[in-house]
């Protein structure tokens, strides 16, 4: 069904499904398993060691899942600087794979650390290094999540709030409402401020590893390339999980928004190919990347993800047909998950004899964390009003009034 | 449309030209000089590969003075015998042989104490810092087991302790628990028969490995000391005759990598301006789009000539 999505809904379907069952379990089993590793150590759940010390849950919990969580990011600068008003109806849905994919990354990042009971010292701004990328990548995060996702995230609540058949919380709604109103743009400018501050430090993190990471990626470009990659994957990300929501949910297709998401996916793809291209041309190691030994190939292979979906995606029929679209967006969001996975395993060198390979324990959690995100998000849409709707099927449960501006 | 751009234009200029007169009051001295000289009164080791007769002697005396327990993994348990620096080993003499076994040489692991180093740099909660002489340490009140130094270190020598509930970092703090209060030197210099590793403030060691350099011009590789410039200088130094790369010690260029990331950070960062002057920029044009869009909620649905505009509908 093709409509033009309006509103968000809140889907008025029953929250305990098979699909719910399975996530929430997994969810739950990530968390027994971390309860586990608090008894034991790292070395027992994961298959870290001393040569691959930053392994599953940095790379994909954290670095991967907050790049797909940035499409409330890629998202809202569309919807608000660029005025794309046909945006609107999907920011909530964004926000909240934003939320969702930034809080499960930073729990899976409290399992990962060794130490840390050590966080107290993180209140008091003597102990931050200055000069540390990943103190300000963990500044800039903690800061995105708590000031920008929270604030931007609570439309849905405070409407849920208002719509009560209490007066009084009705009452109170308006009030927080009136009282965040003056302030809101300067929340929503932060939300643009930190995650084009932190996704770009992330791959500065690694500039720092200098000669230990493969030519092919280390560059001092690399913050530039990691911050256009976040684009790149949030509205990957958003894009997959509406056209799953409206396949699971019958939402409808809202092809013009669709569409002009994954035309600009396509093409933010392309320029980042040609800025790794001309950087690896202007570093003078283009050469290595077709010298098919095993970093060539893994370049070339992650390169071929990227390029070829994007490519594809060039032609107006394969935009406009929901299984081909989410397909190509899958394989384009997965050669850019690989990208920010290889700096840290594939092109890192251990100086040493070691192999890093994710033990079982390890990928349970880093799946469960990931399933607790979804578990959550399955919990919103059917209590929230987040998931855009065409007109048909706009219900007294759509958003409403002074909220739907948020 | 044409009054609108112009609005945005204004708002746009305006939060910028505010965030810049902002900005320009916080003091411009935020630049770092590029390369970080040594302390004059830094310390460190010389370790000569060619007067190493590896006896080992060392690496019980590391063991004894940091309380480790020793690592009998390569030995099937019978005696100490690590393969690498790992949680139980901060010092390590391994023994190098050419494939065709004439060249040989011993070769001492361990930290090298940077002059600049990577881990200091990266460490986000200055757990591991430089102690009043140079030296390396690590506190364990703040360090929370990122694990970030082990991926920053170019010579791969912090280690972790991945069976413990309270993992530590393990790597030689040049026995600064010892040295100045119950001894001179560290534990490896005291126990070398041959003092083939010695301890002293750097410019006398340095100027030492040249001496030798001098004495005997065609003995040692390239007649040149490892760690005198390399990642902008290592407070232990090392002289060989066998090619250092082969001995596990990497080549790296002359400039740091905390002096690189610090390059790159203050392009893009310009001593926090740029982070500021976004800021304004963005939060001036977010100010208008925001009353645009309040009025605009109000009055009418998202989108402005939408042939069908949505009804509420009852099911």
């Amino acid at each position: 069904m093709i409509g033009r999505w309006q509103r968000c809904v809140r889907l008025n379907q029953p929250l305990l499904t098979k699909p719910f069952f399975v996530f929430a379990s997994l969810a739950a089993l990530a968390f027994i398993l971390g309860l586990f590793r608090e008894f034991t150590g790292l070395g027992y759940v994961t298959g870290l060691n001393d040569g691959y010390t930053w392994g599953l849950f940095k790379n994909w919990n954290v670095t991967a899942l907050t790049a797909l969580g940035s499409g409330g990011y890629a998202v809202a600068i569309l919807t608000w600087l660029f005025n794309q008003r046909k945006f609107h109806p999907i920011m909530r849905t964004a926000l909240l794979t934003s939320f969702l994919g930034y809080g499960t990354g930073m729990i899976a990042l409290g399992f990962d650390v060794g130490r840390p009971w050590n966080f107290l010292h993180f209140n008091n701004p003597r102990n931050w290094n200055p000069h540390s990328v990943l103190m300000e990548v963990a500044i800039c995060m903690t800061a995105y999540v708590i000031f920008a996702l929270d604030v931007e995230n609570m439309p849905p609540f405070l409407e849920r709030l208002y719509k009560s058949p209490d007066p009084k919380k009705s009452v109170l709604a308006m009030r927080i409402f009136y009282a965040i109103r003056g302030t809101f743009p300067f929340f929503v400018a932060l939300a643009f401020l930190l995650p084009s501050m932190h996704q770009s430090s992330l791959g500065g993190l690694m500039f720092l590893a200098g000669s230990r990471v493969h030519p092919l990626w280390q560059t001092p470009r690399i913050p530039l390339l990691y911050l256009l990659m976040a684009y790149i994957l949030g509205l990957a990300c958003v894009l997959m999980v509406l056209l799953l929501s409206s396949m699971v949910w019958n939402l409808g297709w809202d092809l013009d928004v669709l569409e002009q998401l994954t035309k600009l996916m396509g093409r933010i793809t392309v320029v980042w190919i040609a800025v790794q291209f001309a950087d690896l041309a202007y570093r003078g190691v283009l050469h290595q990347a077709f010298t098919f030994d095993y970093f060539s190939c893994w370049f070339l292979a992650e390169t071929m993800l990227l390029l070829v979906p994007a490519l594809l995606l060039w032609f107006k029929p394969l935009r406009t047909e929901p299984g081909t679209l989410f397909l190509l967006t899958f394989l384009l969001s997965l050669g850019g998950v690989i990208y920010r996975f290889t700096p840290t395993t594939i092109a890192f060198f251990p100086l040493g004899n070691y192999k890093y390979f994710p033990s079982i324990t390890e990928i349970l959690m880093s799946i469960g964390f990931t399933s607790f995100a979804i578990t959550l998000f399955l919990i919103a849409v059917k209590r929230f009003a987040i998931l855009p709707a065409p007109a048909g099927k706009i219900t007294p449960d759509a958003a409403v009034g002074p909220f739907d501006a948020m | 449309m044409d009054v609108d751009r112009r609005d945005i234009l204004k708002g746009l200029i305006g939060g910028s030209a505010i965030a810049a007169v902002v900005a320009s009051a916080i003091p411009a001295a935020v630049k770092e000089p590029d390369a970080i000289p040594a302390v004059p009164d830094a310390v460190g080791l010389l370790y000569d590969a060619t007067v190493c007769i590896g006896c080992r002697a060392c690496m019980p005396a590391c063991q004894n003075a940091n309380g480790l327990t020793p690592d009998r993994g390569g030995s099937g348990g019978l005696y100490m015998q690590p393969d690498t620096l790992n949680a139980h080993t901060k010092n390590l003499i391994k023994l190098y042989t050419a494939p065709d076994g004439h060249e040989k040489s011993f070769m001492k692991q361990q930290c090298m104490h940077c002059i600049d180093p990577a881990c200091v740099s990266g460490c986000p909660m200055n757990a591991l810092h430089k102690e009043p002489h140079g030296v390396v340490g690590w506190n364990p009140t703040l360090c929370i087991g990122c694990r970030y130094c082990q991926v920053a270190c170019p010579f791969n020598i912090p280690k972790f302790e991945w069976d413990k509930v309270n993992p530590k970092i393990v790597k030689c703090e040049l026995c600064r628990h010892i040295v100045g209060k119950t001894d001179t030197q560290p534990a490896c210099t005291k126990v070398c028969p041959t003092h083939a590793v010695v301890y002293g403030k750097r410019t006398d060691l340095l100027a030492e490995a040249h001496r030798r350099i001098e004495a005997n011009p065609d003995k040692y590789f390239e007649n040149r000391v490892y760690g005198e410039f390399e990642a902008g200088g290592t407070q232990c130094l090392i002289l060989s005759h066998v090619d250092f790369a082969r001995l596990g010690l990497p080549a790296l260029g002359n400039e740091s990598p905390p002096a690189q990331v610090r390059r790159v950070s203050e392009f893009i960062y310009r001593g926090f301006l740029t982070p500021i002057v976004l800021y304004g920029g963005l939060a001036g044009v977010m100010h208008y789009r925001w009353k645009h869009h309040l009025i605009h909620s109000e009055t009418s649905d998202h989108r402005e000539g939408d042939p069908h505009p949505p009804q509420e509908t009852n099911p």
